[in-house]
């Protein structure tokens, strides 16, 4: 079956409100509060429903509409196996931060990242990160005197050691 | 109201604000020119350094950002046909035929000139305007509060262009859904935390805005493959004389002196912004033309230009209006400053007026500053900051990640940001492919907390009765205009809906 832009938003909203809807439900008040004009559920509630009423609309809207129904996801020529890479790296540096320390991770980071996006020259490489990774952890540390932990890999090590 | 320009005139000149200016436009300038990063990515990515600043000096250094950003717009839509951010689209259709006809550098000046002008009407009418507008606003309750919450949501999602209303409010109610997760400050209890520690405290907004506008749209860029296109190739000798003829000055001026106040006013409408200033003053200006200047329209017509720079200036000053005096943005950009605002602990609105006024006026002031320093450092030294748009881009993206990333690492020093940020821009991305506008969201989640505030007082305030909508006349009349913005456009869109049978243009979100 073939499903429009339109369609496919409104399906995942549709189903993100009641998803949502039914958590509503499930969050704790206290005792009384139910009987209290507004609780931590109203807001929730009431976000549910217009939720799934605009995008019942939208889906009605777009299955009406003739033109709009054959606006479908065009996916040709984006290049998802890049991003993808991209994000990835992104996880890693997150992941990197917290073991190697932030100026390692940087400097990595920018490597991998040149490298993903088609730099392979490694003066480049090694030109356009080392030095920018070295000043951005010079003004944060040294200028701004912003504590960044040294990674728990070398704190472990030193205890270790 | 004396008292409060000599003071906020005190903070601006202060030499570390002026400073902030200055680098504020210069910075704004450089990341608006690269295409596909507009205002509210250039806003967004100055949000961790404003953190470490105090309020008056954040929010100088954002209103910078914006101003240079728009005009970094401008100049890439003159000099090589790419705009930088949708107020600026309209900038191309008779800058970038000047510059072919190597006017290049007249083009840029007369739209330093008409953004001056249009920021300079900007400023006086808001000088006057926004004082007048937050002194009402002092007499509201929490009833008024609620119902221009709602005013400001939907109007966004009334503004956002045929065939995106209901994708508007439909990523407006996805915003505040987004603003309920996380400790009720209500009542103390937890919601949709699913039992995450890291989610008690809800979904920062700073990780919000650079994920959706900052690292969301860098990553489009690589998604669409730009990074692989070659580096604009820019001949800075063929930019030509920067002088306008005594001739040009008298022709452009009128153009310029009306679509400032009219973009100013377009500005002021809550969810309007800078785009559909720009439009509608270059429709303007061209049926104001005659029928032989009307055929010079999009080959190259200083009117032609001077109009959307001046009005897209002008509204982007408007839109602080709706912003310092009811803290209710005007645009994405202005929504990004409110919740950055409320992150310092200042509540925009009318009592910001009165409780901080150095903000109030340093701001003003400072919107002033940054005009003039667009004119007299950013144009004589654009040959020059174009000329960091050559870095290649296989250099230039990587950086601009990696400072989204630590942007929002700096401020938790938790890595978990940094895996939330991947998740929500992958979510970006997938609703930026079915062309869901960003900017309502953001705006959802910004007021999210205090309209459910407001909520709750005004019905505990009226035993549940939800007759505090009609009670006062005021009340009343915000809401009626609410309910019509909300409902007029959805019947539009349903009955075009039955009958269209040619192509409907869905215009992108507003100004961003």
């Amino acid at each position: 079956m073939f499903l429009s832009k339109d369609q496919i938003g409104a399906l995942v909203f549709l189903t993100l409100s009641l998803v949502y809807g039914y958590y509503a439900g499930q969050i704790s008040m206290l005792p009384g509060d139910e009987f209290e004009p507004f609780n931590a559920r109203s807001l929730p509630t009431a976000l549910a429903a217009l939720g799934g009423l605009f995008s019942f609309l939208l889906l009605i809207g777009s299955s009406l509409s003739p033109v709009r129904r054959e606006q479908g996801v065009q996916l040709k020529g984006y290049d998802f196996a890049l991003v993808a890479k991209l994000l990835v790296l992104i996880v890693l540096f997150g992941l990197a931060l917290k073991w190697i320390g932030f100026l390692l991770s940087t400097f990595l980071f920018l490597i991998g990242g040149y490298w993903l996006l088609g730099e392979r020259r490694p003066k480049t490489l090694l030109l356009a990160s080392l030095p920018f990774a070295l000043v951005i952890w010079f003004v944060l540390a040294q200028l701004l005197d912003i504590y960044l932990a040294p990674g728990a890999l070398f704190t472990l090590l030193s205890v270790g050691g | 109201m004396l008292d409060g320009i000599l003071t906020g005139l005190g903070t601006a000149v202060m030499p570390f604000n002026l400073m902030m200016v200055v680098v504020g436009c210069f910075a704004g300038t450089f990341i608006g020119m690269l295409p596909g990063l507009g205002p509210i990515s250039a806003v967004a990515l100055m949000i961790p350094i404003t953190y470490g600043l105090d309020p008056s000096s954040g929010i100088i250094l954002m209103a910078g950002v914006y101003y240079g950003a728009v005009f970094g717009g401008s100049t890439s839509s003159i000099l090589i046909n790419a705009p930088g951010c949708a107020s600026t689209v309209v900038t191309a259709f008779d800058g970038y035929p000047l510059a072919q006809q190597n006017k290049a550098g007249k083009a840029l000046a007369l739209a330093a000139y008409s953004s001056f002008c249009g920021g300079t009407i900007g400023a006086i009418i808001l000088l006057f305007a926004a004082p007048a507008l937050a002194s009402v606003s002092l007499s509201f309750q929490s009833a008024d509060y609620f119902a221009l919450m709602l005013l400001g949501l939907t109007a966004v999602a009334a503004f956002s262009g045929k065939g995106q209303v209901l994708k508007a409010l439909i990523m407006t109610v996805f915003g505040l859904m987004i603003a309920t997760v996380g400790t009720d400050v209500m009542s103390g209890t937890t919601r949709y935390t699913f039992g995450a520690v890291d989610l008690i405290d809800g979904v920062s907004f700073l990780l919000l805005a650079m994920a959706t506008f900052a690292l969301a749209e860098v990553v489009m860029t690589v998604l669409r493959g730009q990074h692989k296109e070659a580096e604009p190739e820019m001949n800075m000798a063929a930019l030509g004389s920067m002088k306008l003829s005594r001739d040009e000055v008298k022709e452009v001026a009128p153009t310029m002196a009306r679509s400032s106040v009219f973009g100013f006013l377009v500005g002021v409408l809550p969810g309007a912004g800078a785009t559909i200033a720009s439009f509608l003053a270059y429709g303007l200006e061209r049926n104001l033309a005659s029928a032989k200047e009307k055929l010079k329209f999009g080959k190259g017509a200083l009117r032609g230009l001077a109009a959307p720079e001046s009005a897209n200036n002008a509204a982007s000053t408007g839109s602080f209006v709706p912003l310092l005096t009811l803290g209710i943005p005007g645009s994405g950009t202005t929504a990004i400053m409110l919740g950055a605002l409320i992150a310092y602990g200042i509540q925009p609105g009318p009592r910001l007026f009165v409780d901080n006024p150095d903000v109030f006026w340093s701001v003003i002031i400072s919107m002033y500053f940054g005009n003039l320093v667009l004119l007299i450092l950013n144009l004589p030294l654009i040959p020059y900051i174009s000329r960091l748009l050559v870095i290649p881009r296989p250099i230039l993206i990587p950086l601009i990640l990696f400072f989204s990333i630590t942007g929002v690492y700096l401020v938790s020093f938790n890595s978990f940001d940094i895996q939330m940020m991947v998740v929500i821009t992958v979510i970006a991305i997938f609703l930026k492919l079915l062309e869901f506008p960003m900017a309502p969201m953001l705006l959802g989640f910004i007021l999210g907390g205090i309209m459910e505030k407001n909520l709750s007082r005004s019905l505990t305030l009226s035993d549940g009765s939800f007759s505090f909508l009609w009670d006062r006349p005021l009340t009343l009349g915000i809401t009626v205009i609410a309910v019509l913005l909300l409902v007029l456009p959805m019947l539009r869109s349903l009955i075009s809906a039955r009958r269209t049978a040619g192509p409907e243009v869905a215009v992108s979100e507003g100004e961003g």
